[in-house]
């Protein structure tokens, strides 16, 4: 059982990352960069629980701190996105929320993770955070993780449904 | 409540070996290097695969988003003329790609550049600050680290990062990026460092009493054995002047001649002149007219 929860893991996550690099960074989208990997742990973390959301979130972040072309500091993403996967999952174990209510979690939690990155940018003294486009960002990566988690939420808890069946006996 | 602990417990252990990654790589000395190693081998690697599918699609989805609202009336009319000229476009689009190629030969040929081609697949996002991107040259193809790109209209960056199969540039317009320039007509010199936004660059003047005019040329001066950069390739124009009495340097605003956010096809310099150009290269394209018409 948690092989397989294990296995599809992964395999969202790594290809959440390949594309969120090579086909939504390039597009050039006004603002902030889809968080499609925020989504997808998000979306994991509301169908597994807080402990699946944390390690998700650790391997989605880690798996962007070191994808090329990354440039920043090792362990940031991997931090932020930990916290995201377990509040999620604490907040998804607590009721029997509606499927739409993962697209809204991942809405509130893009901008404070775009927020947090700026934050703990220029507290390590990253030269290259702008402090007058961190609130565009935040709006911007809002609206897209708003957009990408109403798209993928029902379609992702299905795939896990059916990977994991196990894990929906109650 | 079992399970609760464990996340927890969990979380706290996750969250200490973040902690501990962050503070390894900023003290540096390469204990996080196989982290970024294991990085550009497996999933440079799968970048580049999917680049291979992506890359046409992505070329395709930007020239039908060019056609245009031309149609919108007629909407069974526009359908099918999108679909007919997305054919046609992706022809004309596979000719600019062309065109770019045929303007990094024409730049690269003029002087003794030896360089390699190679294509942008994956971009840094945009919430991280850094401009930065992977092509698709490693050291198999003889790319070092710190060796300059450049693309048909100027240059783009230098890489920081080599791969097996991959590289990644970082451009000129980031924040940590600085290049020594020389303004082609006065040979003035001075240090172009990146803003962190892909219209502007800023320029140290490193004389205070010299003379700039807006639309200067600026080429970079190049570094000792054309590492990182090489001598003479363009980077931008001047477009407005920042004279600030009593300081020490003056500093212009550039334009870059490079477009930053529509970077498809490069070359990265493996070897230099083996002496500085004599002549300065002007590349053919105006850096305010549309970067997609490059080469025409």
């Amino acid at each position: 059982m948690v092989g397989r929860r294990i296995l599809i893991s992964a395999i969202l996550l790594l290809v959440a990352v390949l594309i969120e690099v090579t086909v939504l960074a390039p597009l050039d989208l006004p603002g902030a960069t889809p968080s499609l990997v925020l989504v997808v742990i998000v979306i994991l973390a509301g169908q597994f629980g807080a402990t699946t959301g944390a390690v998700a979130g650790f391997a989605g972040g880690l798996l962007l701190d070191i994808a090329p072309p990354a440039a920043g500091t090792i362990g940031v993403s991997a931090l932020l996105l930990t916290v995201v996967g377990y509040a999620t999952g604490r907040f998804a174990e607590s009721d029997d929320r509606p499927w739409w209510s993962l697209a809204i979690v991942a809405a509130i939690a893009a901008p404070l993770v775009v927020l947090a990155g700026a934050i703990v940018g220029g507290l390590l003294g990253d030269p290259r955070v702008r402090w007058d486009e961190v609130l565009g960002l935040m709006l911007t990566s809002a609206g897209y993780a708003l957009a990408l988690g109403l798209v993928l939420a029902l379609p992702l808890r299905r795939l896990c449904r059916w990977v994991v069946p196990e894990a929906y006996s109650r | 409540m079992r399970d609760t602990r464990r996340s927890r417990i969990v979380l706290a252990i996750l969250v200490l070996i973040s902690i501990t990654l962050i503070v390894f790589d900023l003290r540096g000395g390469g204990i996080t290097r196989p982290l970024r190693s294991v990085g550009e081998a497996v999933l440079g690697t799968s970048e580049r695969a999917m680049a291979s599918v992506v890359v046409p699609v992505r070329n395709f989805f930007s020239s039908v988003g060019s056609i245009g609202d031309t149609d919108q009336r007629i909407l069974e009319l526009e359908q099918e003329n999108a679909r007919l000229r997305a054919e046609l476009d992706t022809v004309a689009n596979d000719r600019a790609r062309a065109d770019d190629l045929d303007a990094l030969l024409d730049l690269v040929s003029t002087n003794d550049y030896s360089t390699v081609p190679a294509q942008v697949i994956a971009v840094g996002p945009a919430q991280g600050f850094a401009w930065t991107v992977t092509i698709d040259v490693g050291s198999r193809d003889g790319v070092e680290r710190d060796m300059s790109v450049i693309s048909g209209a100027g240059l783009v960056g230098r890489t920081i990062d080599v791969g097996p199969t991959t590289s990644t540039v970082l451009l000129i317009v980031d924040a940590t990026s600085s290049v020594g320039g020389r303004l082609s007509g006065s040979s003035q010199i001075g240090i172009v460092s990146g803003t962190g936004r892909q219209d502007s660059l800023t320029m140290q003047l490193l004389d205070p009493l010299a003379l700039v005019d807006v639309g200067d040329v600026v080429v970079s001066f190049g570094s000792e054995g054309g590492r990182p950069y090489a001598p003479g390739i363009p980077i931008g124009i001047v477009a407005e002047m920042r004279g600030t009495e009593g300081q020490l340097t003056r500093s212009a605003i550039l334009e870059p001649y490079a477009d930053m956010s529509r970077l498809d096809i490069v070359g990265v310099v493996l070897r230099a002149p083996e002496s500085a150009p004599r002549s300065t290269l002007t590349p053919s394209v105006a850096p305010t007219a549309d970067p997609t018409e490059g080469g025409q």
